[in-house]
């Protein structure tokens, strides 16, 4: 019997990891060698091109686990599954990023790592929301109650991503507004072709792996769904171990 | 009798005749270039923490899909010739 082990080489993949790659290494010489250094923070202002493309990318997270969730409720799937799965890890990978990333910039400008303004403690509520989520399939089995459950909580989690987004504008705070807001935003081009590598490469790193982490999720169910089959038919695949 | 000058020297040549404490409580000092450098450290280790993650996750499906095949193919040796060619 021959069988084939080798999977045929996936070219979307690799243009899409060298694409980032080749990205990444562009914005870090651009930030370091190009973008010029801000009047009154300093050199440590240029952890904005980082911080706030990782907060935008756990949105692309929450937005990927939102609608496998959702799709997981309307017709539940090994694929929805896995995508609201792997949404979640993004979210919580980048979240830690934002989270760490924006009090070290914080005790700069700020001269306090952390404070309990609305746009920070939202966001902490929100990657908390995922941690649960990772949590719950972990621990919690992977039977279809379990996975719809998740999904409930995936769907819920979303709710949180429009309150981050308006906080600053709803309750004030100290957050900055460069970006979203109405004043002078970054005055130099440079900055601003920065901050727009920045996010073209974070997008394109949160939407690889989360491709890549989901493709994982099928592959391991599918395992799963063979290695019950092979015990249905006699072969107990613990066993012969 | 002169005072003793409070000012911070303006220049090397400029010699500090005194030293002060500070009066409250002392400011917290950062140095912006130690906190970049974390920052940017902390974005790779999580993001390469990441991909270790995802890369164990598949080296634990190969090494189950390694003994389903195994199984599978002493299964098929047991069997008489033409009942499991899965070919």
């Amino acid at each position: 019997m021959t069988r084939q082990r080798s999977r045929p080489v996936d070219v979307v993949a690799l243009t899409l990891v060298a694409a980032t790659a080749i990205l990444f290494v562009c914005e870090i010489l651009f930030i370091f060698l190009v973008a010029p250094i801000e009047a009154r923070m300093g050199i440590v202002q240029k952890i904005f091109y980082f911080h706030v493309p990782s907060a935008y990318a756990v949105y692309i997270g929450a937005a990927a686990c939102f609608g496998g969730s959702v799709a997981y409720l309307v017709r539940p799937s090994d694929v929805a599954d896995a995508i609201a799965r792997a949404g979640a890890e993004a979210a919580v990978a980048f979240g830690a990023i934002v989270l760490t990333t924006g009090p070290l910039w914080g005790a700069k400008a700020w001269g306090a790592f952390w404070t309990w303004d609305p746009r920070l403690t939202t966001e902490l509520l929100s990657v908390l929301i995922y941690v649960a989520y990772l949590v719950l399939r972990t621990f919690a089995g992977d039977g279809p109650g379990e996975r719809r459950f998740a999904a409930a909580l995936g769907v819920l989690g979303a709710a949180n991503l429009p309150i981050i987004h308006y906080s600053v504008q709803k309750w004030g705070g100290q957050h900055p507004m460069v970006i979203t807001g109405r004043g002078g935003g970054l005055q130099h081009p440079d900055m601003k072709i920065a901050i727009a590598l920045g996010f073209l490469a974070f997008t394109l790193l949160a939407v690889l792996i989360i491709w890549m982490r989901a493709r994982v999720e099928i592959a391991s169910s599918r395992l799963r769904q063979a290695e019950e089959d092979a015990v249905d038919l006699g072969l107990d695949t613990r066993t012969e171990a | 009798m002169t005072e003793p000058s409070t000012a911070l020297p303006q220049g090397p040549d400029d010699r500090a005749t005194s030293f002060q404490a500070v009066q409250g409580p002392a400011e917290p000092h950062y140095s912006g270039q130690v906190l970049l450098v974390t920052a940017y450290a902390i974005v790779w280790a999580v993001v390469i923490l990441w991909v270790a993650l995802i890369w164990r996750k598949q080296s634990g499906l190969n090494t189950r899909l390694d003994e389903l095949e195994r199984v599978i193919d002493k299964a098929a040796s047991r069997a008489p010739a033409g009942v499991h060619d899965v070919e």
